[in-house]
């Protein structure tokens, strides 16, 4: 949904820089980033991150897209805001990094399948659309076995204890998922929220 | 005279001097230091207070009064008598406000203070001025400019002539047809029209500004107040008299001749901002090389600046210029991609709006080192965010941000020979090779490493105002080709009274501050016009009437005092004596301390009084334990400080005896030694700081004092004393809470070395 960025098969792009400034989501103001490193002294994820938030936004000026796409940093985010919050020069920190995720992904810098957040988020998808609700076990049980068979199985052996730890105090129930009402209509509302964001972004 | 002089002195006992010292012993002391009488009052300055002294000078008790009061420096407009030498003796500030109360050795001091007050009252008079001849009101300014041009206009709005004189065909200067400037006004985020046309068309119209052009100035003679100008224009010259100088000749760039490894004639895509400056008075910018207009620019800053090899400083608008000439292609053409490389940017004051706003408009900043510019205009650069080496490659345009350099000579002009002595004025005791410290770096903390600047000779070119002084014919420079100033307290003053340097050759600056800088310096010359006619001196002594009087029988034509004269105010004459430009003369009185036959002196001040003075004082027996410490304070700074180490109630050795001088340049070597074989222990000389960033308000006094502190331990050999009696400190102003502890530690090795075995002879 995001447009492609230009060039997307070059290692340096002199114009990565605007091109994030004019199509990511919040990218007009990463120009007044003065790398202070607040956000990323501020992240909780950042021993996990290969790149820090201030590191990607120097190497966007510097045109390394290649080096950015490929960093893991934008699927550790938690989106805990903090970095937003802190940011002195008002830096939306958190909506870069998600957008130049989504890019990453979309250019296929970062094949999905590598990809947990997205396929958490797909599992996550799944269940809000189909049951207007989501279901712990089976949002689970779909992001466990979306990374390959054994995979799935690895983890729910690997979680056993506590799922059924979870089902002794009825945390979590066995019987057919619960569905919220009127589900059609839920439908109808994401069909025209998804209308109105493509409006949007071919106006952008 | 002396035999007539009726010395009055009046004691005040108020501000707590009368609790903490007996004031009736003090008297008994003046009045045995032969002083026609002594009074004393419980507030001095009061009306009642004033009164009392002003009935006496009226009935004519006294012509001649020492107050025993408050510093010298506090209260100046209520002891001033008209006609009548007035003389301060520092007992508040200096006595018992830093020393113990009722204690022995601080009614010690007070008791001196006054009797070197009376002894100063003796030997000193009221100075009368030396102001003779006709003296013109209009000013010089030379630099038809953007700063020339201000100053003439603030000189003619203040109601003076001023001649202008520009040595091309037409005012205007460097920026003369650039078409847009740094914005210099609120909100500060959009490049502003360029005001020297409108500029050009005001001073033209004014009917107090002479301009002319095509004109250098061949000869400049005299002094503040009558300085005799040779302008020549094309064979022709005129000759004019005028009463102050100010000299507006501004900058030139960098010449990029020297940045091969950026790029700068390797690729015609390379160009400099002055370059570009001009590409876009000629209307849309494009490329060189192929006509197109260019939508990947890079400017590279500091393009030869802050670089060893190069410009060693900050010329300080470059990065504002560079943003300016970004937002300028992108309002062109939004298309287009900018990219500042900057080592840091450097965006002063206001100039910070300026580069946010280039921030919101999506100029791309980069914090690099550019290392090379090759012909395919690939910028290598080490990214410091980064810790990597960065290929640029794609450009269309690379735009160097060349440094200012000073106009400090005329370089379209032929250099004028000079004669060896004469070289050595342009720098003087400044060395240009001095390594520049970084100060402010606490122990354990390891401070960058200390810059090396190369030597700068003189630069190449006429000098601007070829000053027919006996020092030479340039207006000194500092190490990087800018005017000397005091650039913290006193920027337009030069080494050349009556001659103000300001804009761009004075130190690196934009169109506004070099807008202030000549508005300032034509003040500072319509200052000089103002005083020199009545023979008062000019900053920092300003108002001073006394100069410099030479006992020409006894002079051994030494030529010292025409060597070391920081203002190159004494010229010689055919027959080798010297001669004073009274005018040019800022009394700091470093000719008296040079002199070696000491027959240089004020009427008010002079070697021997300072002497006087000192042996005034009583000084114990060696078996007393008392030490006596004289101290030489300038009154510029340390003096300040003493006084404000009192006012904040440190306290200070009471051995201790101050004697404020003018300068420490006025210091004769004869002081110390005379105050070592009278028996003092110690003497501490308290200057400002010397050196490449000297704080002397008269440039070379401390520098001068420490050379000739030099010589002074062959004196202490001779004399068997140990060479720590004598040391040079340096004190700021802001030194009033460590002085003290200074002078108890130098008391304290005194006391440890033992007194001086010459008291009582």
């Amino acid at each position: 949904m995001n447009a492609i960025s230009p060039n997307p098969t070059q290692k340096y792009d002199l114009s990565f820089a605007r091109w994030v400034r004019d199509n990511i989501d919040g990218g007009e103001r990463m120009n007044m980033c003065m790398q202070c490193g607040v956000c990323s002294g501020s992240c909780p994820l950042s021993d996990q991150m290969d790149l820090g938030p201030r590191k990607i936004f120097q190497m966007v000026r510097a045109g390394m897209k290649e080096a950015v796409l490929k960093s893991n940093s934008f699927y550790q985010c938690v989106s805990c805001y903090n970095c937003v919050v802190r940011c002195p020069r008002q830096v939306p920190v958190k909506y870069i990094l998600h957008g130049l995720g989504r890019l990453a992904v979309q250019e296929g810098y970062q094949p999905k399948s590598n990809v947990e957040n997205a396929r958490f988020a797909d599992a996550f998808w799944w269940s809000v659309t189909t049951f207007g609700k989501t279901d712990e076990r089976l949002v689970t049980a779909k992001y466990y076995f979306s990374g390959g068979l054994m995979n799935g199985i690895k983890l729910g052996l690997g979680n056993l204890k506590t799922a059924l730890g979870m089902i002794k105090t009825k945390r979590m129930h066995l019987g057919a998922p619960h569905k919220a009402k009127n589900r059609g209509e839920l439908k109808a509302i994401l069909a025209k929220a998804v209308e109105i964001q493509a409006r949007h972004e071919g106006e952008a | 005279m002396a035999d007539e002089k009726k010395i009055g002195v009046y004691l005040c006992s108020g501000c707590g001097i009368g609790d903490a010292i007996n004031v009736s012993a003090t008297e008994t002391a003046a009045t045995k230091q032969k002083a026609s009488f002594c009074k004393s009052h419980s507030a001095l300055c009061s009306e009642e207070g004033v009164n009392l002294i002003k009935g006496d000078i009226a009935s004519g008790e006294t012509n001649s009064v020492v107050i025993g009061a408050c510093s010298g420096r506090v209260m100046t407009d209520k002891f001033q008598f008209d006609g009548t030498n007035v003389v301060r003796s520092n007992l508040r500030e200096q006595v018992v406000w830093s020393h113990p109360a009722g204690d022995e050795d601080t009614q010690m001091m007070a008791d001196d203070n006054v009797r070197m007050g009376v002894t100063q009252a003796r030997l000193g008079n009221l100075p009368t001025a030396l102001a003779e001849g006709e003296f013109s009101d209009t000013l010089l300014i030379v630099g038809g400019g953007y700063v020339g041009m201000t100053a003439a206009l603030e000189a003619a709005k203040s109601g003076h002539q001023a001649i202008l004189v520009e040595r091309s065909d037409s005012l205007g200067g460097m920026i003369k047809d650039w078409t847009r400037v740094n914005p210099d006004d609120a909100p500060y985020r959009e490049p502003q029209d360029n005001p020297v046309p409108g500029l050009i068309e005001t001073v033209k119209n004014n009917a107090k500004i002479t301009i002319m052009t095509n004109t250098t100035v061949a000869k400049t003679d005299g002094m503040p107040g009558r300085f005799v100008v040779e302008l020549a224009k094309g064979g022709t010259s005129s000759v004019e008299t005028v009463g102050a100088i100010i000299v507006a000749t501004g900058w030139r760039p960098y010449d990029a001749n020297k940045l091969g490894h950026l790029g700068y004639g390797v690729s015609p895509d390379v160009v400099t901002n002055v370059e570009l400056e001009a590409m876009f008075a000629a209307g849309p910018v494009k490329r060189k090389s192929n006509g197109s207009a260019p939508k990947q620019v890079a400017f590279v800053q500091c393009a030869g600046s802050r670089d060893p090899a190069h410009l060693p400083y900050c010329s300080s608008v470059c990065c504002s210029q560079s943003i300016k000439n970004a937002l300028r292609l992108i309002e062109a053409d939004p298309d287009v991609m900018c990219t500042i490389i900057f080592d840091e940017l450097r965006t002063p004051g206001t100039a910070e709006e300026f580069y946010r706003s280039a921030q919101e408009k999506g100029v791309v900043f980069v914090k690099g080192k550019v290392a090379t510019v090759d012909g395919n205009l690939t910028v290598t650069y080490h990214d410091d965010l980064l810790g990597d080496d960065i290929p640029m490659a794609g450009l269309d345009m690379v735009v160097l941000a060349t440094g200012m350099v000073p106009n400090s000579t005329n370089t379209e002009g032929a250099a004028i020979e000079l004669n060896p002595e004469q070289a050595v004025y342009s720098h003087d005791d400044i060395n240009p090779a001095a390594p520049i410290q970084v100060a402010g770096y606490k122990d354990g903390v390891v401070a960058p490493a200390v810059q090396v600047r190369t030597q700068n000779e003189v630069p190449d070119g006429a000098p601007i105002l070829n000053l027919q002084y006996r020092q030479g014919p340039h207006i000194p420079i500092l190490a990087d080709g800018f005017s000397d100033s005091h650039y913290i307290c006193f920027p337009y003053e030069t080494r050349r009274t009556g001659i103000y340097t300001c804009g761009p050759v004075r130190r690196p600056m934009d169109m506004g501050e070099a807008g202030l800088d000549a508005a300032g310096a034509v003040l500072k010359g319509i200052q000089a016009i103002h005083n020199v006619r009545h023979g008062r001196s000019l900053h920092p002594r300003v108002g001073d009437l006394s100069y410099p009087k030479f006992g020409l029988s006894q002079c051994t034509k030494c030529r010292r005092c025409t060597v070391e004269c920081p203002f190159g105010a004494i010229d010689e004459q055919a027959d080798g004596y010297p001669t004073l430009n009274a005018s040019r003369c800022r009394r700091c009185g470093t000719c008296m301390g040079a002199c070696p036959v000491r027959t240089i002196s004020f009427d008010n001040y002079s070697v021997d009084m300072i002497n006087q003075m000192a042996a005034s004082c009583e000084i114990p027996d060696e078996f007393s334990g008392k030490a006596r410490i004289l101290i030489l304070a300038c009154e510029n700074d340390a003096y300040p400080a003493l006084d404000m180490s009192g006012i904040n109630r440190h306290t200070y050795s009471a051995f201790v005896r101050i004697i404020p001088v003018r300068c420490l340049g006025s210091v004769s070597l004869l002081n110390v030694s005379e105050a070592l074989s009278k028996g003092y222990d110690g003497v501490v000389l308290m200057g400002c700081k010397s050196g490449d960033d000297y704080q002397c308000h008269f440039v070379k006094g401390s520098a001068l004092a420490k050379e000739r502190m030099g010589k002074v331990s062959e004196t202490l050999k001779s004399m068997m004393l140990e060479p720590e009696r004598v040391q040079s400190m340096e004190i700021a102003i802001s030194d009033s809470a460590r002085v003290g502890k200074i002078i108890d530690d130098f008391a304290a090795n005194i006391v440890k070395i033992g007194l001086n075995p010459f008291k009582g002879f």
